[in-house]
């Protein structure tokens, strides 16, 4: 692969224990370019979300060493780091006191953002994600689950992040649903520019979406490497025969 | 049905001005305790949601206090505080805490976990996760909390009367012990008006704090719930910035236990004041718990003045043992050791005894020749005795009573205490207990006769009043002798009769004795 910029997110030898005999990452590392569509992919239990959520420190690590945007994870003001990172879970985890508005703005609220630029960068979103202004006073039971996922990405984007964390984003969706959402997401990556890292359990999902794919097993990163390279040069028998076993589900 | 109505209506406005005082004070004291519990009970909740620790032994508290009777708990804080608004205010606070802070810790740690997890993800500060997210998430369980809150604490606050902290339960306590059913029931339909309304008012707010976008309508109901609750908390507060506390230098505290007989003798005492001195009297009437409750608060100054009973002192107060004495002898022996045990004087007594004895058909004396104790038992093989199960059971009732005049009645038979009145009338029984200013006594002409060995105590009515306050106005010792020996046992059965009976206001039948005795200065109708 290229290097074309300094990575941006470098995670290197990282370890966490639950408890003295329970390793849940081993000795992970991997270094992402900005502007990659990072996917990460394994059974369940395999780590993956535990190692997303060590990126915007709500998950903490036992050794080793992070590094986001140029700066060690240790130096990082929490508040800081995860107001310059887009954070999208599962149903988007909408506030529901919150207007479909609101919960697009929730981020420029918190870091106290003029009222005028809130106001033009919510139209821009809605612009974006494709919303009617009528929509935008909806409360979140209103809207389907697509819907709410959009707003969800949306909130994501709202403060121009440099990176934006997925967190199995489509998995409740119907697979129609889910389907559209990924060519938005994908044609969003590619206007925005952005740094996506997205944890996902549907495996045509991340050779689809990924620039590169990471397969997790048991703690451990088993392989990187583009869709193609995975597919044709699978790095041992345990990834070849998850990519061929999954295939078959999917 | 309609008569009815019509009797609780009148009820009401016949006494506008009383019930408006004790509305006011049921308000002030409800919304006191309300915006306390609130203050006290939302922060506590927040607390544990912070602190864990906390959690375990706090909802243990206040859930023990929650079955703690809330009766027992005016008394467990009557050594502390005394008598009064402090008191009720304290077990009213107490009480209402576990609901409001039961409600927010579960409303608060209820929120779901995604939520404030993606609110932490996005840069939320601690502060920002709970004013944005699990605060607005947490209010309607909060206000459901809030509103149980309110409406127990409106109803409790009925109970504050007990401890003489006023508030529309007088009325409700004042017609129970007057046997006034119409001035219960108009103390009950307002306790619940006043809750009913109450929790309309929480219902506007709750609505407009809630989740639903906030309508211009919702906005205007709002400011006008707000409005009117400051105004109802500013009206009622005028009359506690004017008089108690301004003036208790200048103010006599008269207390009553809750019977009929001690409400008209603690307005005569009242009204006498009112009238030769010109000093404001604060009626703490109807106290309950009676003595128990009045002595520590007359001993530690909440009260100046109350009527007692002699029988009363000796035996409960001072604790000593039923002998027979001489009434003057008894009442000078009470009179020294109140002096020099309690600081409190024993002035004057009415001149009647509210003691046991027994009573008989006026018929059934002047056919069978009887008038005292004696005379009955020795004819007392051919009768019946009827009384409450309670007077066969206890020390000074029957059994003591049967072993001083060795009586040896035909047939003894257990009444109800409200139907022995009817057997004797309707000649199912000879002879039944009474109280000597019963008013039914009179109502049924029936004849009491003499305890000629003096079996049961004397119970002669005095008055009790504070050494320090006799000094503090000087003019008062004269004017409560003036009570002296003006009421006799038929005199006060027919107060009694009249409020009991006839349903008429304790302190009109009170003012009317006065007057018909010539002891009120502006006699009007003379």
């Amino acid at each position: 692969m290229k290097r074309m910029t300094k990575p941006i997110i470098e995670i290197s030898r990282v370890d966490k224990y639950y408890s003295q005999d329970k390793r849940v990452l081993k000795n992970v590392s991997i270094s992402i370019e900005q502007g990659e569509f990072i996917t990460v992919i394994g059974p369940s239990g395999c780590g993956k979300t535990t190692l997303l959520r060590m990126i915007n420190g709500l998950t903490n690590y036992s050794s080793g060493s992070i590094r986001v945007m140029g700066k060690d994870l240790e130096q990082w003001d929490w508040v800081d780091l995860r107001r310059r990172i887009g954070y999208v879970v599962q149903q988007g985890a909408l506030f529901p006191h919150l207007n479909v508005r609101d919960n697009m703005a929730f981020v420029l609220k918190l870091a106290q953002k003029d009222g005028l630029y809130t106001k033009q960068r919510i139209e821009e979103l809605a612009t974006l994600m494709g919303f009617d202004s009528n929509q935008l006073d909806a409360y979140p039971a209103e809207l389907s689950g697509g819907q709410q996922q959009r707003v969800g990405l949306a909130r994501a984007l709202a403060a121009n992040p440099s990176i934006v964390l997925l967190d199995e984003p489509l998995g409740a969706l119907d697979n129609i649903t889910r389907r559209g959402l990924q060519i938005e997401l994908s044609r969003m990556h590619k206007e925005l520019g952005v740094t996506f890292v997205m944890v996902t359990h549907d495996l045509f999902e991340a050779f689809r979406l990924g620039s590169r794919v990471v397969i997790m097993n048991e703690g451990e990163i088993v392989q990187v490497g583009s869709p193609k390279d995975i597919l044709t040069n699978p790095a041992n028998s345990w990834v070849k025969k998850f990519v061929e076993w999954e295939q078959l589900l999917a | 049905m309609g008569d009815f109505l019509v009797d609780i209506v009148q009820a009401v406005v016949e006494r506008k001005e009383y019930f408006l005082e004790l509305m006011v004070q049921h308000i002030y004291l409800s919304l006191t305790a309300i915006a306390i519990i609130c203050t006290i009970g939302i922060s506590t909740g927040i607390a544990m949601l912070y602190v864990s620790w906390l959690r375990k032994p706090l909802l243990g508290v206040v859930n023990f206090i929650y079955t703690i009777p809330s009766i027992a708990l005016f008394g467990i804080f009557i050594p502390l505080v005394g008598i009064g608004y402090l008191n009720a205010l304290l077990v009213l606070v107490l009480y209402g805490l576990l609901p409001v802070i039961r409600n927010t810790f579960i409303g608060l740690s209820g929120v779901n976990a995604t939520l404030v997890d993606a609110a932490k993800g996005m840069g939320a500060t601690p502060f920002q996760i709970f004013i944005r997210v699990q605060w607005p998430l947490a209010i309607p369980q909060v206000f459901s909390g809030v509103r149980t809150m309110v409406v127990m604490t409106i109803a409790l606050a009925g109970l504050a009367s007990f401890i003489g902290a006023g508030g529309l339960g007088q009325a409700i306590y004042r017609g129970i012990n007057t046997n006034n059913s119409s001035l219960i029931l108009a103390g009950s339909i307002l306790v619940a008006l006043l809750a009913l309304a109450f929790d309309f008012f929480f219902g506007i707010f709750e609505n407009y704090v809630g989740l639903r976008p906030k309508s211009k309508s919702a906005k205007v109901k709002l400011i006008a719930t707000l409005v009117a609750l400051v105004i109802l908390l500013a009206l009622s507060s005028v009359p506690y910035l004017y008089s108690p506390k301004s003036s208790r230098i200048d103010t006599i505290v008269v207390a009553t236990k809750p019977t009929a007989e001690q409400y008209i003798l603690g307005d005569i005492i009242s009204i006498l004041i009112e009238d030769r001195m010109g000093v404001n009297v604060s009626r703490k009437f109807g106290i309950g718990g009676g003595t128990s409750n009045i002595h520590p608060a007359i001993i530690s100054g909440d009260i100046d003045i109350y009527p007692e009973y002699t029988g009363t002192s000796w035996l409960f107060v001072l604790k000593e043992e039923n002998s027979p004495m001489d009434p003057d002898t008894l009442y000078n022996l009470i009179r020294s050791r109140y002096l020099s045990d309690y600081n409190l004087v024993w002035l004057s007594r009415f001149g009647f005894s509210n003691s046991f004895s027994l009573a008989v058909a006026e018929s059934f004396a002047l056919t069978n020749s009887i008038s005292t104790f004696s005379d009955l038992s020795s004819k007392s093989s051919n009768h019946t005795f009827g009384a409450e199960f309670d007077f066969f059971e206890r020390e000074d009732g029957f059994r003591g009573l049967n072993n001083t005049y060795n009586f040896n009645f035909a047939k003894v038979r257990e009444l109800d205490i409200n139907l022995k009145y009817q057997a004797l009338a309707n000649g199912s029984v000879d002879v039944i207990n009474a109280f000597t200013t019963d008013s039914r006594v009179r109502q049924l002409n029936l004849i009491l006769l003499e305890d000629d060995k003096r079996y049961f105590p004397s119970y002669e009515a005095g008055i009790v009043v504070r050494l320090e306050t006799l000094t503090r106005f000087p003019q008062l010792k004269l004017v409560l002798q003036s009570l002296n020996g003006i009421i006799d046992e038929e005199a006060m059965q027919q107060m009694n009769y009249r409020v009991e009976v006839l349903n008429e206001n304790p302190s009109s039948v009170a003012r009317d004795f006065l007057l018909s005795n010539g002891l009120l200065n502006d006699e009007t109708n003379d």
